[in-house]
């Protein structure tokens, strides 16, 4: 499986990815990308099988990511799971209106980001 | 002084400093800060509020604690580079600000990205003029810290 994690900060991309490494799925390869330009680009030259995004992001933010994503054909099924601070009950919605699969609030635990990506994948 | 909506973020800081550091911060009493008064403090990490409510939220740290919250978050013993530093309390802000969010639900409320401010007694420039910024002392083993918020027309 090939992971894309979309964080503005690296450090907290490496903790995404260290705690995926619990997955132990040894085929998996990760992307990475610190805003949603950057990301945007690496979907449309790589075949990605899930997106963890982050939402306050420079230049393009997560939301603003997961509408162009789902506007277009080839990404209306992409799984997506959003990895933000945004705690609110009015941005949780916002975000599964415009699309996300899933919804998890920072600071992450590994039990709750497992939980989240077999709940995508309930084949893991 | 309304501790309703100082408290979010009082119980985010607690929330991000036990999961994040494995630290359980002590609380002081909360004070009205004079924003012309030195307050000693090496770098701030710094938030805007936008929405209904005009503010700001910043974490205040000794530069030593910055360093060793990093090296806690890398795993790195070793002093941390300045780059990995900024990014580690932007990053507190970040989620201490957005999960104070939750507990404010009342307003809708935006929150920017984060902006650092380093250097001993560095000017912060706060939003709304006569807005109190409330401050909030914390003790942690690794050293004290400081949260300190301004929300306009809400708090005061």
């Amino acid at each position: 499986m090939r992971i894309l994690v979309v964080d503005d900060s690296r450090i907290m991309r490496n903790i995404i990815k260290n705690t995926l490494m619990y997955l132990h799925q040894p085929d998996d390869e990760y992307l990475e990308a610190a805003d949603g330009v950057e990301a945007l680009d690496l979907l449309l030259k790589n075949q990605v099988d899930l997106v963890l995004l982050d939402w306050n992001m420079p230049k393009l933010n997560g939301l603003e990511l997961v509408k162009k994503l789902r506007a277009m054909e080839q990404f209306q099924n992409l799984p997506i799971i959003m990895i933000t601070s945004e705690a609110a009950k009015y941005n949780v919605i916002e975000a599964i209106k415009e699309g996300v699969n899933d919804y998890l609030v920072k600071p992450v635990s590994e039990r709750g980001l497992l939980a989240k990506i077999k709940r995508v994948f309930p084949n893991l | 002084m309304d501790i309703k909506y100082i408290d979010p973020f009082i119980q985010a800081t607690n929330h991000v400093f036990n999961e994040l550091f494995n630290i359980k911060p002590e609380v002081g009493k909360p004070f009205i800060m004079d924003k012309n008064q030195e307050h000693g403090w090496d770098v701030s990490a710094i938030i805007g509020i936008a929405g209904e409510t005009k503010g700001a939220v910043v974490l205040s740290f000794p530069s030593e604690l910055a360093h060793n919250l990093t090296s806690r978050l890398t795993g790195k013993p070793v002093p941390s580079p300045d780059e990995d530093v900024v990014d580690t309390i932007g990053e507190v802000v970040n989620i201490v600000a957005g999960n104070a969010k939750k507990g404010l639900e009342e307003y809708r409320l935006m929150i920017s990205l984060p902006s650092i401010v380093t250097g001993r007694n560095h000017k912060i420039v706060w939003p709304g003029k006569n807005a109190p910024i409330i401050s909030i002392p914390f003790q942690s083993e690794l050293g004290a810290f400081s949260l300190s918020v301004v929300l306009e027309n809400i708090i005061g």
